[in-house]
């Protein structure tokens, strides 16, 4: 598997457009900027400023969405240049595959919200918006990781997706819908959709002020995660035997 | 140009591009239904269905959706190499272009139309008795406005991805963040009649301002329209050198 997601990391190296990917880590600090400077805001709760650049659109809708493009990227990729053939005489196992581009996509995921938490620190700190305290910046550094790694597994079902298609326009669809979905249903009911259910899991025990969510019950967030992620693999399992 | 329109449509009529189209845009209409019912907002206030799915379908899916037809549509000749054999019939490539770009069009306008029809029948079966002509005619055009505008709002990032070659998932994430800042961008008065995304809504009537204002506003979508006919127009002479 090691040697799997090392190759996968070999074959990123060539494509500029990833990376270039990560600048879009700073679009909600920056906004974050904006707001409170158009405000007049100086001395903000920390944990404000960090809901505006760090738990809010970027967890819901820009994390999901980068990732949901990378995880289609790297399984389109292998289609077109009909490499898949390939993979399968090496031999390659077909959840070896499927594993490897989800840990491509996790290491991914890590580095956006780091490179996202330390924009939010720059950007809350230089216009002296927030006041510097190392136990604030290890708050946003574990629940950054914490939304990393929640995403990346709440985006299993689109990397099942790109997996059973031959195209990317279905699965970026899809992506586009499921970022969608996961955004309007966060006010109603937050079990039934993976992303909603990372809200509830970071803005636990109060954490992050004015998130009113209609449900609190960690474990049972969890829970759902975790059957969405079954239910990709399984998913993704069944249409990778069948393909040749 | 006719001979290109037909060959254009003939060529969506084999890709799955449509179908998905199609089926997104039912399922935004399903996922706002759905969250309107369970808060209870679609079944107790006339309206809000209509008005809330356009701005959200706008602000979240379709500008993205309309660009990924644009640039598919744009980028295909030269992934699937076609482009050579259509160079040597010869076919005109900014008369190509043109066509491609109207087919966009097109599709963005009976996207919208067909998210109209949907939302009015939803609209219809909640509260028939609070409809009435002025209110269909009302939302027809602004639909068909903000049809017409999310093409002119999104048309220099369909331009653009000809140029990024490989790299053109980029122009996906523009299209994502360039639509969805327009919700920061409509907290400003003077933003939102300058932002092509919210201009849109400047223009279509949704946002109620000053004749200035929805002139500024449809400035700025023309002004999109005319940044792609200059990035198209420099594609050509590009390949042609």
């Amino acid at each position: 598997m090691l040697r799997l997601v090392r190759i996968e990391f070999c074959k990123l190296r060539r494509k500029n457009s990833v990376w270039v990917m990560l600048v879009s880590a700073f679009v909600m600090p920056f906004f974050a900027f904006l707001y409170f400077g158009y405000l007049g805001q100086t001395n903000i709760d920390p944990r404000l400023f960090y809901k505006w650049s760090a738990f809010g659109y970027t967890s819901f809708i820009i994390l999901p969405f980068i990732l949901g493009l990378f995880g289609t990227m790297l399984m389109h990729d292998e289609n077109r240049y009909d490499m898949l053939k390939q993979l399968w005489i090496v031999p390659v196992s077909k959840m070896g595959y499927f594993f490897s581009k989800f840990f491509v996509v996790l290491a991914y995921s890590i580095c956006f919200m780091f490179i996202n938490a330390f924009a939010t620190v720059l950007f809350g700190v230089i216009p002296n918006y927030v006041v510097v305290e190392w136990s604030s910046i290890l708050f946003l550094l574990e629940r950054c990781f914490e939304i990393a790694v929640l995403t990346a597994i709440a985006i299993l079902p689109i990397l099942a997706v790109s997996a059973s298609q031959k195209g990317y326009i279905f699965p970026i669809c899809i992506t586009l819908l499921y970022v969608f979905a996961g955004f309007l249903i966060t006010p109603v009911n937050t079990w039934l959709h993976p992303i909603s259910c990372i809200m509830v899991i970071i803005a636990r025990n109060g954490a992050v002020p004015g998130m009113t969510l209609p449900q609190s019950s960690v474990p049972l967030e969890l829970l759902s995660i975790c059957v969405w992620g079954i239910a990709s693999v399984l998913f993704a399992n069944l249409r990778l035997s069948k393909r040749k | 140009m006719r001979i290109l329109l037909w060959a254009e449509f003939q060529k969506l009529r084999r890709s799955n591009i449509i179908m998905f189209t199609i089926f997104a845009t039912i399922l935004i209409a399903v996922i706002v239904l759905v969250s309107g019912i369970t808060g209870q907002l679609a079944i107790n206030s006339a309206g809000w269905y209509m008005t809330i799915t356009q701005v959200w379908a706008t602000m979240f899916v379709l500008p993205a959706v309309i660009a990924l037809l644009g640039s598919y549509m744009i980028c295909r000749e030269e992934q699937d190499d076609t482009l050579k054999s259509l160079q040597l019939i010869p076919v005109n490539e900014i008369k190509l272009t043109v066509a491609k770009m109207t087919v966009a069009l097109l599709f963005s306008i009976l996207i919208y139309l067909l998210l109209f029809l949907i939302t009015f029948l939803t609209e219809a079966a909640l509260h028939f008795s609070a409809l009435s002509m002025a209110v269909f005619s009302d939302f027809l055009k602004m639909y068909l406005l903000e049809g017409i505008g999310v093409f002119f709002a999104v048309s220099p990032i369909i331009a653009l991805v000809p140029y990024l070659k490989k790299s053109y998932w980029l122009a996906l994430v523009l299209a994502e963040v360039y639509s969805f800042s327009g919700l920061f961008m409509s907290m400003s008065n003077a933003l939102k009649t300058f932002y092509p995304i919210t201009a849109i809504f400047g223009v279509s009537g949704y946002y109620e301002t000053t004749i200035q204002s929805r002139g500024c506003s449809l400035g700025i979508l023309v002004l999109c329209g005319c940044i792609s006919a200059l990035l198209l127009k420099n594609l050509n002479h590009r390949q042609k050198e």
